[in-house]
C-alpha cells in the first residue's frame, strides 16, 4: 500500500519525467527516474520484512467488573515474535466511545526489534453501565521513509462489565458521615433518629443481661438495677420492579428514565442491605429478564448489580407476566415498588396490581414522567413548545386517570422527574419502614 | 533520538543548500537571476491595471455623455472639460500617457498600442518573477520542514526548487542537461547534471529520514510530557477544589487554556459540564469526587507499582539511537546504490541492447537515442517491483488472516442465553393466552368484576 507521501513522490517523478520528455532534457528525466525507482525499489524488501503476523498484542486490565464512573488501567504489550525488526510501528488500542481517556494515551509509535516487546498503559474512566469491549487494536507498519504501509486490525477484545453507578450510594454514605460528625445538625426536621434505636421503656435487670444495657442513672435513682429497652427492629421485604420497556429508554443517554430507575434500584438495595431488610429486584419488559429474589446474603448486591448492568430498553411492559413470575417465587408479604413510566394500556397494569393485592402484598408506583426527562422546553421553538405542552397535558391527564384508579385500591402513584427520583425512593422506603409495611 | 534528528537536520540543510546553489549556478549562466525582476513584475502589473482602469473610465464617461447628448459623441468642449476634470485628477498616471488626451479616439488608439506592449513585457517579467517566487517558496517550505517535520514541506521544497529548472527548460534557458547520455558509469557519476540529480535525491532521502527519526522517538517523548501535564493539571484541580471548600478565594485563571491543563480531556469535560472549578461545584459532588478519585487512583497506582510511571510514559519503548543511526546509514546507502545503478541502466540502455542482441536496424536506430526510450524499460521494471511485492504481500497476508474463535464456554453461554430468552418469551406468550382465556371465562361467569368496574368508572368520568 502506498501512502500519501508515496503518491507525492510518484507525482514528482512523473512531473519531472514528462517535463524531461517535453523539453528534451535528460537531467529532468533522470531525476524523474530516480524518484520513481526510489519509490518502488524498496517495495519488495518492505513486503518481505513487514510480516505483520509477527506482531502480537496482549491487553491486560486490573478489573473486569467496574462501576460506572470508576477508573481502569489498561496495559498493552506489543511483542515482535518474528525474526525481523520493524522500523516504524503504530499501535492504536481502541476503547468504547462513551468512555473517557483520563490519563495517558491509547497510542504508541516506535521501532521494535526482533523478539523484543514494548509496553504502554493508560487510564480510562468507564461511563455508562453495560457490557463493553476494549479493542480491537490497530497496528500500522510503515517503512522508514513512510512511503508504504501495511495495516492489521487485531480483533482480540477484552470484555468489561460496567455496573450501574455507585455515586448515589457514595453520596448517601457521605451524608451519613456528615450527619455523624454533626456537620448537618439542624438541617433535617425529622424526629426519627433511626430504626431499632427507639426507646421503649425500662425493666428490671435479670442475670445474663448484657452490662451495656444497664441504665446507671435510673438504677441509681431507683436503687435497683434497671435495663433500658428499645423497640424491636422492623424489617421489611421489598421487591423493586424495574420496567425496561422501550419507552423507558427515552431521554439523554445518561439521564433516561431507565437509568434513573436502575440507580433507584441500586440505592434501594444498598439501603435495604444496610438495615437488614430484604430487597429483591425484577427487571422486566415483555418478558422477565432477570429476577434476584430478596436476600440479605453479602453477595446479594453483586447479583442485583449484574442483573441491572445488562439491562437494555426494549419491548413493551407486560406487567401481568412480571407479577405472575415474581409472586410465584415470593410467598412472603412484600412491598412491590414499581419503577415504570406507565406508558402501556391501563388494563394490564390494573390486572397486575390486582394480582399483587390479592396475594397479600402491598404496592406503590414511582413513575418517571416522560417529558421531564426529555429535551427541556426552553430549547424548543414556539411551535414545538406548544406541541410539547399539549402532549404533556394529555399525558398528565392520562396519568391522573391511572392514579385515581389505583388510588381506590390504596396504591399510590408518585410522579417523579430527574431531580426528585432518588430522594423520592429514599422517602418512600423510610415511610414504609416507619409504617411497618410488609414486615416479615 | 534528538541527536539523530539533529544530525539528519544538518545533513538535510546541507543537501538543500547545495541543491539550491547548483540550481542558482545553472540558471545564472543564462542571466536568469535579474535582481530587479520582482520589482519589474510588480510595476508591470500595476501598469496593466492602471491602463485597464483608465480605458474603462474613459469608456464609461464617454457612454454617459453620449447618453446625455442623444447618442452623439461629445464635442471638443465636453471632451476638454472631461479631460480636465477627470484626467487631471487621475492619480495613477496611466502607462504610456503623459498628459490629458483631448480626443477620445486617441484614447482608444493609445490603449490598443500600449496594451500589447504591456502584455509582452508582463509575459517576460512573469518568468523572472516566478524563479524568485519558487525559490522563496522552496526556502520557506524547507524551513517549515525543519520545524514541523512534515513530508509535505520537504516534498514541497524539493518540487519548488526543481520547478525552477522545469520553467527554465520551458523558456529555453541553459539548464543542466546531457547532450549525449554517457554510456560509461564513471563519466555518468562525475557529470554535473548527475551530481545535481544525486544531491536533489539525497535531500529528499535525508529529509524523510529526519522525519522518520523524529516521528519514531517523538511519541514516547510526547507521552512523557502529556503525562506530566495531566498529573500537574490534576493536582492543581484538586488543590483548587480544596481551597474552594475551605472558602478561600481562587483565581479563575489558575487553570488557563494556554497551560495545557484544558487539553486534558477528563478535566476539560468536567469544566465543560460546569461542574468543576466554581463555588457551585461544592454542590455537585459527582464532578468533584471524580477528580479526587482519579487523583487517589493515580497516587495509589504510582505508589504500589514502581513500573507504573514507565508504562504510562512507555519510556522503555524508545528505540536505541545507535541502532537507528546504523540502520539509517546502511538503508540510505543501499537505496542510493540501487537507485543510481538501476536508473543508469534504464537511461543508458546499451547493456540491454547488447544483451537482447537486437538487429542492426534497431541497434543503430535514432529512436534508441531518444529520451522516451526510457519508458520501454522504466514501466516494466517499476511494475515488476510492484508485482513482486504484491506476490510477497499476498503470501504473508495469509498469515495475518484473523479468525475470531470463541471459546467453547463462550459459545455455550451465548447458546444458553438465546435459549433462555426463547423459553421466557414462549412462557410469557403462554401465560398471556391463559390469562386471556381465564378472563373470557370469568366474563361469562360473573358479570361485574370490581377492577374492571374501577377502570370503567375511571374512564367514564
Amino acid at each position: 500500500m502506498i501512502t500519501q507521501r508515496g503518491f507525492v513522490v510518484l507525482f514528482g517523478g512523473v512531473l519531472l519525467l514528462t517535463s524531461g520528455f517535453v523539453f528534451v532534457n535528460a537531467y529532468l528525466a533522470l531525476l524523474g527516474v530516480y524518484l520513481i525507482v526510489g519509490l518502488v525499489v524498496t517495495l519488495p524488501f518492505f513486503a518481505l520484512a513487514a510480516n505483520i503476523a509477527g506482531i502480537e498484542v496482549d491487553r491486560q486490565i486490573d478489573k473486569v467488573k467496574v462501576f460506572s464512573g470508576d477508573f481502569l488501567r489498561v496495559r498493552v504489550t506489543i511483542k515482535n515474535t518474528s525474526r525481523r525488526h520493524f522500523d516504524f510501528i503504530e499501535v492504536w488500542d481502541r476503547y468504547p466511545e462513551t468512555w473517557i481517556l483520563a490519563i495517558g494515551e491509547n497510542f504508541i509509535a516506535s521501532r521494535i526489534e526482533p523478539g523484543s516487546s514494548m509496553t504502554f498503559s493508560y487510564i480510562l474512566q468507564a461511563r455508562m453501565r453495560g457490557r463493553y469491549f476494549l479493542g480491537p487494536t490497530e497496528v500500522i507498519m510503515r517503512d522508514r521513509l513512510g512511503m508504504h504501509y501495511f495495516k492489521r486490525v487485531l480483533k482480540e477484545k477484552t470484555e468489561v462489565l460496567v455496573y450501574p453507578t455507585w455515586k448515589d450510594v457514595r453520596r448517601l454514605e457521605a451524608m451519613g458521615k456528615q450527619r455523624q460528625l454533626g456537620l448537618m445538625f439542624g438541617s433535617h426536621r425529622t424526629k426519627t433518629v433511626g430504626m431499632g434505636t427507639d426507646f421503649a421503656g425500662f425493666r428490671q435487670y435479670v442475670p445474663g443481661d448484657p452490662f451495656r444495657l444497664i441504665d446507671w442513672k435510673s438504677s441509681a435513682k431507683r436503687g435497683d438495677m434497671v435495663i433500658k429497652q428499645f423497640e424491636m427492629e422492623k424489617n421489611i421485604q421489598v421487591v423493586c420492579m424495574v420496567d425496561s420497556s422501550g419507552s423507558m429508554g427515552n431521554g439523554y443517554p445518561e439521564n433516561t428514565k431507565l437509568e434513573y430507575a436502575i440507580r433507584a434500584a441500586v440505592l434501594l438495595t444498598h439501603m435495604g442491605m444496610e438495615r437488614r431488610d430484604l430487597v429483591g429486584t425484577c427487571v422486566f419488559s415483555d418478558v422477565v429478564h432477570s429476577y434476584v429474589p430478596p436476600s440479605t446474603h453479602p453477595n446479594h448486591m453483586y447479583g442485583v448489580l449484574e442483573s441491572l448492568a445488562m439491562v437494555e430498553p426494549s419491548g413493551w411492559s407486560d406487567y401481568e407476566s412480571a407479577v405472575e413470575y415474581v409472586t410465584r417465587q415470593t410467598r412472603k408479604r412484600s412491598l412491590f415498588i414499581w419503577l415504570t413510566d406507565l406508558e402501556e394500556s391501563p388494563a394490564p397494569l390494573l390486572n397486575a396490581m390486582k394480582t399483587v393485592v390479592a396475594n397479600g402484598h402491598k404496592a406503590m408506583v414511582i413513575s418517571p414522567f416522560g417529558p421531564w426527562f426529555e429535551v427541556p422546553v426552553g430549547q424548543f421553538g414556539p411551535v414545538e413548545k406548544v406541541l410539547a405542552e399539549a402532549v404533556s397535558e394529555e399525558l398528565w391527564e392520562r396519568r391522573s386517570k391511572i392514579s385515581r384508579a389505583l388510588a381506590r385500591f390504596r396504591i399510590a402513584v408518585v410522579n417523579v422527574g430527574p431531580a426528585d427520583f432518588l430522594p423520592t425512593i429514599i422517602k418512600q422506603y423510610e415511610e414504609a419502614k416507619r409504617m411497618g409495611v410488609a414486615m416479615f | 533520538m534528538k541527536m539523530v534528528t539533529w544530525i539528519l537536520r544538518i545533513l538535510s540543510t546541507a543537501t538543500f543548500a547545495y541543491m539550491a546553489y547548483l540550481v542558482y549556478l545553472a540558471l545564472d549562466e543564462s542571466s536568469a537571476w535579474g535582481w530587479s525582476a520582482p520589482y519589474d513584475f510588480v510595476v508591470t502589473v500595476f501598469h496593466l491595471l492602471s491602463l485597464l482602469a483608465f480605458f474603462l473610465s474613459v469608456l464609461i464617461m464617454n457612454g454617459l455623455t453620449a447618453a446625455i447628448f442623444g447618442g452623439q459623441l461629445p464635442d471638443q468642449t465636453i471632451a476638454w472639460l472631461y479631460n480636465t476634470l477627470v484626467l487631471k485628477f487621475w492619480n495613477l498616471q496611466p502607462y504610456g500617457v503623459d498628459g490629458p488626451i483631448s480626443d477620445v479616439n486617441l484614447v482608444f488608439e493609445s490603449f490598443q498600442m500600449d496594451l500589447i506592449g504591456v502584455m509582452l513585457s508582463l509575459w517576460d517579467n512573469t518568468f523572472s518573477f516566478l524563479f524568485f517566487l519558487l525559490a522563496g517558496l522552496g526556502v520557506a517550505l524547507f524551513l517549515q520542514s525543519l520545524v514541523r517535520m512534515d513530508h509535505k514541506f520537504s516534498g514541497g521544497a524539493f518540487l519548488s526548487i526543481q520547478s525552477i529548472l522545469i520553467i527554465g527548460a520551458f523558456r529555453g534557458l541553459t539548464v543542466p542537461n546531457f547532450t549525449i547520455f554517457p554510456t560509461d558509469i564513471t563519466t555518468f557519476l562525475t557529470s554535473s547534471p548527475q551530481i545535481l540529480a544525486l544531491v536533489s535525491f539525497a535531500y529528499l532521502e535525508f529529509s524523510y529520514q529526519m522525519i522518520y527519526s523524529h516521528s519514531v522517538g517523538k511519541p514516547v517523548e510526547d507521552r512523557e510530557e502529556t503525562l506530566k501535564t495531566q498529573l500537574l493539571a490534576l493536582r492543581q484541580a484538586t488543590r483548587k477544589q480544596d481551597a474552594i471548600e475551605r472558602g478561600e478565594k481562587v483565581r479563575t485563571t489558575a487553570m488557563s487554556r494556554a497551560s495545557g491543563a484544558t487539553a486534558f480531556s477528563f478535566l476539560r469535560e468536567a469544566i465543560e459540564r460546569k461542574m468543576f472549578g466554581s463555588t457551585e461545584a461544592l454542590e455537585n459532588l459527582d464532578a468533584v469526587s471524580d477528580v479526587r478519585r482519579l487523583q487517589h487512583f493515580v497516587n495509589d497506582l504510582l505508589l504500589s507499582n514502581p513500573n507504573a510511571r514507565e508504562e504510562l510514559t512507555a519510556k522503555a519503548a524508545a528505540p536505541s539511537e545507535s541502532y537507528v543511526i546504523g540502520s539509517t546509514i546502511t538503508g540510505s546507502a543501499m537505496r542510493f546504490l540501487g537507485v543510481v545503478a538501476i536508473s543508469f541502466l534504464m537511461m543508458s540502455p546499451a547493456l540491454f541492447v547488447s544483451m537482447l542482441n537486437l538487429p542492426p536496424g534497431v541497434e543503430y536506430s535514432a529512436e534508441l537515442l531518444e529520451l522516451e526510450f526510457i519508458l520501454i524499460f522504466l514501466l516494466p521494471i517499476s511494475l515488476l517491483f510492484v508485482f513482486v511485492s504484491v506476490i510477497i504481500g499476498w503470501f504473508s497476508q495469509r498469515e495475518e488472516v484473523e479468525v475470531v474463535e470463541l471459546t467453547k464456554e463462550e459459545k455455550e453461554a451465548i447458546k444458553k442465553r438465546r435459549e433462555e430468552l426463547k423459553k421466557k418469551k414462549k412462557a410469557a406468550v403462554k401465560s398471556r393466552r391463559a390469562r386471556k382465556k381465564a378472563k373470557k371465562r370469568r366474563k361469562t361467569e360473573e358479570e361485574h368484576d370490581e377492577w374492571d368496574k374501577a377502570l370503567e368508572d375511571t374512564y367514564k368520568r
